[in-house]
């Protein structure tokens, strides 16, 4: 069983004057339990509504969406899942605290797993000081690490978060990383979207890449930067103790060693020259920009 | 869907709204002195003023709240967020409906209190000529309350399908206005001194009629003001209209949100 499944998943939005806009072709998808999954897209390009449907919020013109194996349109798919909206907003009359036990509740949590979950995650993501502050007083980083703080309080399998890094400093990007792994190593399935190829890169097993709602590419992250490798950077060190650095070709590695060891040149470093996920990403979303 | 019910009560409580319904409740303070100068029937003025003030704390609290409460949360996405979790819709729309209809039942029952304190005070110091039957007073009270708990049904509907504060803030208004209207434009219609319009006008004014609320029907002033002996049927078929058309309004709001897309 696959933790998240979209099956020739599509929506049309219905605009003013009967404008149609296809948010969403045929998408199909499988992330499989324990994965990092990546969902890399421009601005507009379907993440946010993939994410609705998977989340219960709109509904999907054609196909299934599963969480766990349940039907997004029941309200069962959503009891283990964690789910972080972009830009998120809590009701901000509460307290960072009294949101927490409002979320631990809606999961039927016991009021002691609430208080220790509780307790945890605020003190994870440094919200400790502010719990019994509302929200309203929080800054855009603090709203943003309160929305990571309800998805971990009653430790789902499933995570789902749209765009997490946004509104955070460098501290609270590195926090997220490190959180996601974190999650990665005890087995939980993360499904963000994202359109920072960086952070992909990071912490991702595996990546797709949506455009005008269509899903281009999937593949894992480690394979999409091994095919991106293009040539070598080769520092070798002369008999006269001079050191040069040379790029060579990814075909002409083989002979430039040969001819390095004939001529007595010492390698002192090979390191790959490789495209990386941005450009990957760059390639997939605008080709013709790339290659022109 | 105690929570949600828990949480709206507490997200009513800290609005500036309630404050603001505290200061204007300071206002029952002033129906004994006001009664009084009256000079003849303190008792009944005093009774008067009682309810027409507690009638227009619950409808701007109708209004203000039951209008609001949904498009509030849609406006700042909270929706996001709260429908994220595995909450039904309808157990989230019942849940914010059912906490605005408590704190009318509370805030009715705080200010009820106070309006029957300061009609005794008055008719302490003016004895009326006829005895307060104090029953009729607290049914007028509950009466009343039905019909903003009714009024707020309708302004939840507007709210599930409207995506501006627009339609159901002016819709709850209209349809209190039609409301209170409804049975004295069905008499008219209906009467001898209407033969001259049409049957279509006729037809369309019974339509309504049957459409709209009838607020008429949670009237009890009257028996309230003068002692007037109210019958069962009189308190029993509002109590069933409030039932049946409350519960249908719901329903259609439920439905309505539910297939409602969050965009």
């Amino acid at each position: 069983m696959h933790a998240i499944e979209f099956d020739e998943l599509s929506k049309v939005f219905q605009g003013k004057k009967k404008v149609t806009v296809n948010a969403l072709n045929s998408l199909s998808l499988q992330v499989a339990q324990g994965e990092v999954f990546g969902f890399l897209g421009p601005n507009g390009a379907g993440k946010s509504t993939s994410i609705k449907i998977l989340l219960g919020l709109i509904g999907s013109t054609a196909g299934t969406a599963r969480i766990m194996g349940v039907d997004v349109t029941e309200k069962s798919a959503r009891s283990d899942v964690g789910f972080l909206p972009e830009n998120p907003s809590f009701y901000d009359f509460l307290t960072g605290e009294e949101y927490l036990r409002f979320v631990g509740k809606s999961f039927n949590m016991s009021a002691a797993d609430i208080s220790a979950g509780s307790s945890d995650v605020l003190k994870r993501l440094d919200l400790w000081e502010a719990r019994k502050r509302p929200i309203r007083g929080y800054s855009k980083g603090m709203v943003q690490r309160l929305g990571l703080a309800q998805t971990l309080i009653h430790d789902p399998s499933v995570y789902v978060l749209d765009e997490p890094m946004s509104g955070l400093d460098p501290i609270g990007r590195a926090l997220v990383k490190d959180i996601i792994r974190e999650l990665k190593e005890r087995g939980k399935t993360v499904f963000f979207s994202t359109h920072i190829t960086a952070d992909v890169e990071a912490v991702c097993d595996r990546v797709g890449v949506i455009n005008k709602g269509v899903l281009l590419a999937v593949d894992t992250v480690s394979g999409v930067l091994e095919r991106g490798v293009e040539g070598y950077t080769v520092r070798v060190l002369k008999p006269d103790g001079a050191s040069e650095e040379r790029v060579v070709a990814k075909a002409d590695l083989q002979e430039f060693i040969e001819k390095s060891m004939a001529q007595r040149w010492a390698i002192e470093r090979v390191e790959p020259k490789r495209k990386d996920m941005e450009a990957f990403f760059l390639e997939m979303v605008s080709p013709k920009q790339t290659s022109g | 869907m105690l929570n949600t019910v828990a949480v709206n009560l507490r997200a009513i409580f800290r609005d500036r709204v309630f404050h603001g319904i505290v200061v204007v409740a300071l206002l029952f303070l002033l129906i004994p002195s006001v009664s009084s100068l009256s000079m003849r029937q303190v008792t009944e003025l005093s009774i008067t003023l009682a309810l027409s003030l507690l009638s227009l704390i619950l409808l701007l609290l109708s209004i203000s709240l039951g209008a609001t409460s949904l498009w509030k949360d849609i406006e700042r996405r909270y929706t996001y967020s709260v429908l994220s979790l595995p909450l039904s819709r309808s157990s989230y729309l019942v849940g914010k409906f059912v906490a605005v209809a408590l704190f009318l039942l509370l805030a009715t029952l705080v200010l009820g209190a106070v309006a029957c304190c300061m009609i005794w005070l008055a008719s302490g110091i003016y004895p009326a000529d006829r005895p307060i039957v104090w029953m009729n007073l607290v049914l007028c009270i509950a009466a009343d309350l039905l019909k903003y708990v009714m009024l707020v049904a309708y302004a939840f509907l507007f709210s599930t399908v409207s995506t501006s504060f627009f339609l159901p803030i002016f819709g709850t208004i209209s349809v209190f206005l039609a409301g209170n209207a409804s049975q004295q434009a069905y008499d008219y219609v209906h009467s001898p001194l209407a033969k001259t319009l049409s049957p279509v006008v006729k037809q369309a004014a019974s339509f309504f009629y049957y459409l709209l609320p009838n607020f008429s029907a949670f009237n009890l002033r009257i028996n309230a003001i003068y002692g007037i002996p109210l019958s069962m049927k009189a308190v029993v078929l509002p109590v069933m209209y409030f039932c049946i058309y409350t519960t249908l309004l719901v329903v259609l709001a439920t439905v309505i949100f539910t297939r409602r897309e969050m965009k």
